[in-house]
């Protein structure tokens, strides 16, 4: 399923084109990325490393539609994002993309399955069971009524898994999945990561470590924001 | 088990900021107490205000709708029937003119003695108000007040001797009436003006049906009787009670905006606890943005929190205020009558409604900076 090449743009949820971002500093001005061209396809699992400041969070921003590149393009299903409101592009996150955060991430008040059940807590309709079911799937269904505080990191970041898939994503995008796990549940998180690209969802995994590309169908590296194959 | 899930479903923002207080109870607590003072000094002492108010004007009764002409005292010793004419045509459509005989007379009575003022008039009921056997057309007999009756040891069938002649009691005043009039019925003993020698009146009475209609008969009594010499004197008191209302209209306004000052600082301590919550859950927000919740429904979210310490500290204040108030005037001379009014339900639900109002603002600049930053930003933290 990975070299599908002549993906069609229903195939393609998010690519950026010949994306750069610049930010102003104190300093001057930080190029984060250059000229970066990159695809997401549907059922793929890409790990993205590179050194600490190369640009990986910068180029996760763009891809979940949080940031704006100062030149190029972003793409969502080959249209262009550029020129779509804070709402829409609140919509598209609601309803297409999943985040799983560096440090999970999750609301304190809230249990396991109020967490999960979060993206689409304003949304009409109850999707509790629906929460329940992925918290079940990621082994979690005896702790749904827990807290974030009651949960392991593992489990924490299981929840934050489970809360990525509750909008049924094109899109999972990742900040290193596995970055505060052992090696035993960053492999079970990967497992379940597979799992889900297996279902036809396209992921970007942005990560430090060497377990993620193992697991991933193909591996880019980012080093001073360009982009290559590694 | 599953029963239990999802109590987030219903009311998504309410419930997020349900939890969102018990976070940090004791600021939140603390910010509430703050609407609870204001909400507290707002009905407490609009409560009052309007409770004296209620007092005082039940107090002065129809007093302002009286007015009461006398001979002046240069002037002759009674106003004749021609002074009664045209008091009655000043008073045409305005109101009723009761003509008054009175002397001061030596009253005895099964128990007692007393010195009072005797009025002489066909219809005490229109004077004095009703009470057992106050006639409408007063023809034999003495009707008296209350406080007279009970000096006396009198009551209806009773004997009365006034100045030599005994008369029977046919009736006693209920109430008393005004404290400041000058004719009071709790004193007084009324007897049917034949019994008077003399064809003139010692006083005229008009009862008007507002206190500007007795303002107005006031005036136009002076012009026709006093226009060449001053030859009766008009007492009307409804200048004076307009000058008692305005006062206590005054008061009020100054105790409510005292009051109100408060709940404007209970404003700001809200506004200071939100900016505190909003940039401690910088990070939290940015993920609600980034998972796809709108900027709206974050800033609704943090607007039920603020709201929240509005609408319970207000219900609290209302409550605490309410009953303080009540506690007074059980303990004191302040009618419950008088604090039991529907302004006062008002006073309650404005200033429930404002403590809420003043919270919910106070939280607006620091829930839209929250809701509005890019989440980008935001979870940077």
């Amino acid at each position: 399923m990975s070299g599908v090449d002549v993906a069609g743009d229903a195939d393609v949820p998010l690519r950026l084109v010949d994306v750069t971002k610049r930010y102003e500093g104190g300093g001057g001005t930080v190029t984060a990325l250059s000229d970066v061209d990159f695809t997401v396809r549907s059922g793929e699992v890409v790990a993205v490393i590179g050194p600490s400041g190369s640009g990986k969070s910068t180029m996760l921003n763009l891809l979940g539609l949080l940031d704006d590149p100062s030149e190029g393009r972003v793409e969502l299903h080959g249209d262009p994002v550029a020129g779509r409101s804070p709402r829409e592009r609140t919509d598209v996150r609601r309803e297409g993309v999943g985040f799983v955060f560096q440090d999970f991430h999750l609301i304190p008040t809230l249990s396991a399955v109020e967490n999960v059940r979060l993206p689409t807590a304003f949304l009409p309709g109850d999707d509790t069971e629906r929460a329940a079911d992925l918290l079940t799937r990621v082994g979690l269904g005896e702790r749904l009524e827990h807290t974030p505080d009651e949960l392991s990191g593992g489990q924490k970041q299981r929840v934050a898994i489970a809360r990525s898939l509750i909008n049924r994503p094109d899109v999972l995008l990742a900040d290193e999945p596995t970055g505060n796990l052992d090696r035993d549940t960053g492999v079970a998180v990967l497992e379940e990561i597979r799992e889900i690209a297996s279902n036809g969802v396209g992921v970007v995994a942005v990560t430090h470590d060497d377990l993620v590309t193992e697991y991933a169908d193909r591996t880019v590296e980012l080093v001073d924001g360009v982009l290559s194959d590694a | 088990m599953r029963e239990r899930l999802g109590k987030v479903a219903a009311f998504p923002a309410l419930t997020l900021a349900l939890r969102n207080l018990s976070r940090q109870r004791l600021r939140a607590a603390l910010a509430a107490l703050g609407i609870v003072i204001g909400v507290f000094a707002v009905v407490s002492l609009g409560m009052l205000g309007t409770a004296l108010q209620t007092a005082a004007t039940d107090e002065l009764g129809g007093l302002g709708n009286q007015v009461i002409v006398s001979p002046a005292e240069n002037g002759p010793d009674s106003l004749n029937s021609r002074d009664l004419r045209t008091i009655e045509r000043a008073a045409a459509d305005r109101g009723s003119v009761i003509p008054l005989k009175s002397t001061a007379g030596t009253v005895t009575g099964p128990g007692g003695q007393t010195v009072g003022q005797v009025y002489g008039a066909r219809n005490p009921r229109a004077l004095f108000g009703g009470g057992p056997g106050v006639p409408r057309y007063h023809r034999s007999g003495a009707v008296v007040g209350r406080e007279t009756a009970e000096s006396l040891g009198a009551r209806v069938g009773s004997t009365l001797t006034i100045e030599g002649n005994d008369y029977r009691v046919v009736g006693v005043f209920e109430t008393d009436g005004p404290t400041i009039s000058p004719l009071q019925a709790s004193s007084a003993v009324v007897l049917p003006p034949d019994e008077f020698t003399g064809s003139g009146y010692s006083q005229v009475v008009v009862e008007a049906e507002s206190s500007s209609a007795a303002d107005a008969v006031a005036a136009s009594v002076r012009n026709a009787l006093n226009a060449r010499t001053e030859r009766v004197s008009v007492f009307s008191l409804s200048s004076i009670l307009d000058t008692v209302t305005e006062f206590f209209g005054l008061l009020n306004g100054f105790l409510l905006a005292v009051a109100g000052i408060s709940l404007v600082v209970a404003g700001v301590s809200i506004f200071n606890v939100m900016l505190m919550t909003v940039s401690e859950r910088r990070g939290e927000i940015g993920v609600l943005r980034a998972v796809g919740i709108h900027r709206d429904e974050v800033l609704r979210t943090l607007l039920a929190e603020a709201t929240l310490l509005g609408v319970s500290g207000g219900a609290l204040g209302t409550l605490l205020g309410a009953l303080g108030v009540v506690a007074i005037a059980l303990n004191t001379e302040l009618p419950l009558d008088a604090v039991l009014v529907p302004t006062n339900a008002l006073v309650c639900l404005g200033a429930f409604a404002f403590g809420g109002a003043v919270a919910l603002v106070g939280g607006l600049y620091p829930a839209y900076r929250a809701a509005w930053e890019p989440p980008v930003e935001s979870l940077r933290g």
